[in-house]
């Protein structure tokens, strides 16, 4: 099964970032990854996630740089998603799917900076790219 | 006597997709005040409305809730279709009790599953839960994405899904998917069976209470799309009438308005739907209920939890129902503007959700007016926590107090305040 890129946003402004990279990151890879995008996914992620042996998820980080790029852990998202429905976010989804033994083997987080995610960053999306080829190595 | 008092408050309710707060101050053995405090920015969506075409309302009024879109493009969509004198057939309103199937489905699982069970099991989070009952997790997301799966076969997404407009679908689902939907669904029919039990058996509060039910009730069938309203004291009225008997207005501690029938709260949602519904049930759905021994009409609130379970497995079985006769056909009727008035209301997960729209010649909105069911419930909400903290018992330890406001709160599922642990407390003792 190929390696799952899963971009995760919202139609608004700086969040759809994770959108904008898949988008990017297709045109590059094409049918050597497979490619998603979703909408504030919720507990939804999960299925995503569940069987897959390799998984990539990019989102917009908020208060953080424009357009820098960022390998994240879960345990560096923060369970407090103000914004996202019902208040269960990326990394509450992640938590549950670790205690379901749900998680892929292989995950990947990448995190794009948005500033304060007012408008959409300019992004190095070659940058993007290289990064993804060598975490997925 | 208990000379306690206690002032607790809560300034945000967090992790919500809303934004309220709970004021609560006890004196002894007495509640002196209990505020539920929505302080969310009015949305305004019923003035972004007005001027736009009818092609635009399905998917702006979409956008009001992540989690029930569904229910408002369909009171939406009746609203319009009464104004312009339109019937979309049988075809339409089949397909539309299935999509709101997978609406109840998807959003009624959620709740169960990661926010009221935890409560009753006495975890503070979903994810702990998972760590004790992952199998009941398991089959919770799987039921949940079910009902993602039948809004993404009308909708085309289940976030905001786009495939609702005025006068039925904009596309019809090929018969293979619609197959291959059926063939999950059938799977699933025992989980949802073992899910109302599972309900059924968890350590709910026994607090009893008087309380007026509301929705809709239709001569045939458990009421989604159509249905006159009716309470369990004697309201029997067309949706029409709506205005002569419940009320709307502000009160200082909210944006969100507040709804009264006759000048008292009411409830709406599961609860309501079902203690008014029981004889609609499907036969499979009564039986199964039956067997729990758990008897309906309940005045238990905590029994909304099982009445979500009962309407998780009735959305399934009529979900298979309406997909073992599937047949594509012309998904939509043409609409003809026209200017009036017309209404809409069709039974969200939360409860009743009342349209009005006003039409020009041209299918331009001029005005329209929307009564969502969290904003409905507010009144009861508080009435609520009044009752079930006295009885309760004031004299409880502070954070016992705040764990039950929350889990009464969060028992109604309202859009405004639906995480878990939502409350921050700044506690004062005098």
């Amino acid at each position: 099964m190929k390696p799952l890129v899963l971009g995760v946003g919202s139609p608004f402004a700086a969040d759809r970032v994770g959108w904008c990279a898949v988008e990017a990151l297709q045109s590059r890879f094409g049918d050597a990854l497979a490619f998603e995008c979703c909408d504030r996914p919720g507990a939804h992620l999960l299925s995503f996630l569940r069987g897959r042996p390799c998984v990539a998820i990019i989102d917009a980080l908020l208060g953080v740089t424009a357009g820098s790029l960022h390998v994240l852990q879960p345990s560096d998202l923060a369970r407090d998603a103000g914004t996202a429905v019902h208040g269960f976010g990326v990394a509450d989804a992640l938590g549950l799917a670790e205690a379901l033994g749900d998680l892929p083997p292989r995950l990947v987080l990448i995190g794009i900076g948005v500033g304060a995610g007012e408008v959409l960053p300019e992004v190095d999306w070659d940058a993007l790219a290289a990064q993804l080829t060598n975490l997925l190595a | 006597m208990n000379k306690r008092e206690i002032a607790i408050h809560v300034p945000v309710l967090a992790r919500v997709e809303g934004e309220g707060a709970l004021d609560l101050h006890i004196s002894g053995d007495r509640i002196d005040h209990l505020r539920l405090r929505i302080f969310e920015p009015p949305r305004l969506f019923e003035k972004f409305l007005e001027g736009r075409s009818f092609r635009d309302v399905p998917d702006m009024v979409a956008r009001i809730c992540g989690i029930c879109p569904v229910a408002y493009q369909m009171s939406a969509a009746h609203a319009i279709e009464q104004v312009f004198g339109m019937d979309p057939g049988p075809w339409v309103r089949d397909m539309r009790r299935l999509f709101y199937c997978g609406e109840w489905l998807e959003s009624h699982a959620l709740h169960v599953h990661l926010l009221a069970a935890p409560d009753f099991l006495g975890f503070p989070t979903a994810i702990a839960m998972a760590q004790k009952f992952p199998e009941e997790v398991r089959r919770g997301l799987q039921l949940q994405e079910l009902g993602n799966a039948i809004v993404r076969l009308l909708g085309g997404r289940s976030v905001h899904p786009v495939g609702a407009r005025i006068g039925g679908f904009s596309h019809a689902p090929s018969p293979q998917a619609a197959a291959d939907l059926l063939a999950r669904l059938e799977a699933a029919v025992a989980d949802a069976e073992a899910l109302v039990h599972w309900v059924a058996s968890l350590p709910m509060p026994d607090d009893v209470q008087a309380f007026t039910c509301v929705s809709l009730r239709h001569p045939n069938e458990y009421p989604m799309n159509e249905g006159r309203l009716v309470s369990n004291h004697g309201l029997d009225m067309d949706i029409r009438s709506y205005r002569e008997r419940f009320s709307e207005f502000h009160v200082p501690h909210s944006t969100s308005l507040h709804s009264t029938l006759d000048g008292k709260p009411y409830l709406v949602g599961p609860l309501a739907r079902l203690n008014l519904n029981m004889d609609r049930l499907p036969p499979a759905v009564a039986k199964n209920l039956a067997a729990t021994g758990i008897r309906f009409p309940s005045s238990n609130m905590f029994h909304s939890a099982l009445a979500r379970a009962v309407e998780i497995h009735l959305a399934l079985l009529e979900a298979i129902r309406i997909l073992e006769n599937y047949r594509p056909a012309q998904p939509h009727i043409a609409p003809t503007p026209r200017a009036g008035v017309g209404y809409g209301c069709t039974e969200a997960p939360r409860g009743f959700l009342w349209h009005r729209f006003e039409m020009d010649g041209q299918g331009r909105v001029v005005n329209t007016e929307i009564v969502p069911p969290t904003a409905q419930n507010q009144a009861r909400i508080e009435e609520d926590l009044h009752r079930s903290l006295l009885a309760f018992g004031l004299d409880q330890p502070e954070e016992a107090l705040r764990l039950r406001a929350e889990t009464v709160i969060r028992n109604y599922d309202p859009c405004i305040s639906c995480s878990t642990h939502f409350l921050r407390l700044n506690l004062e003792r005098q």
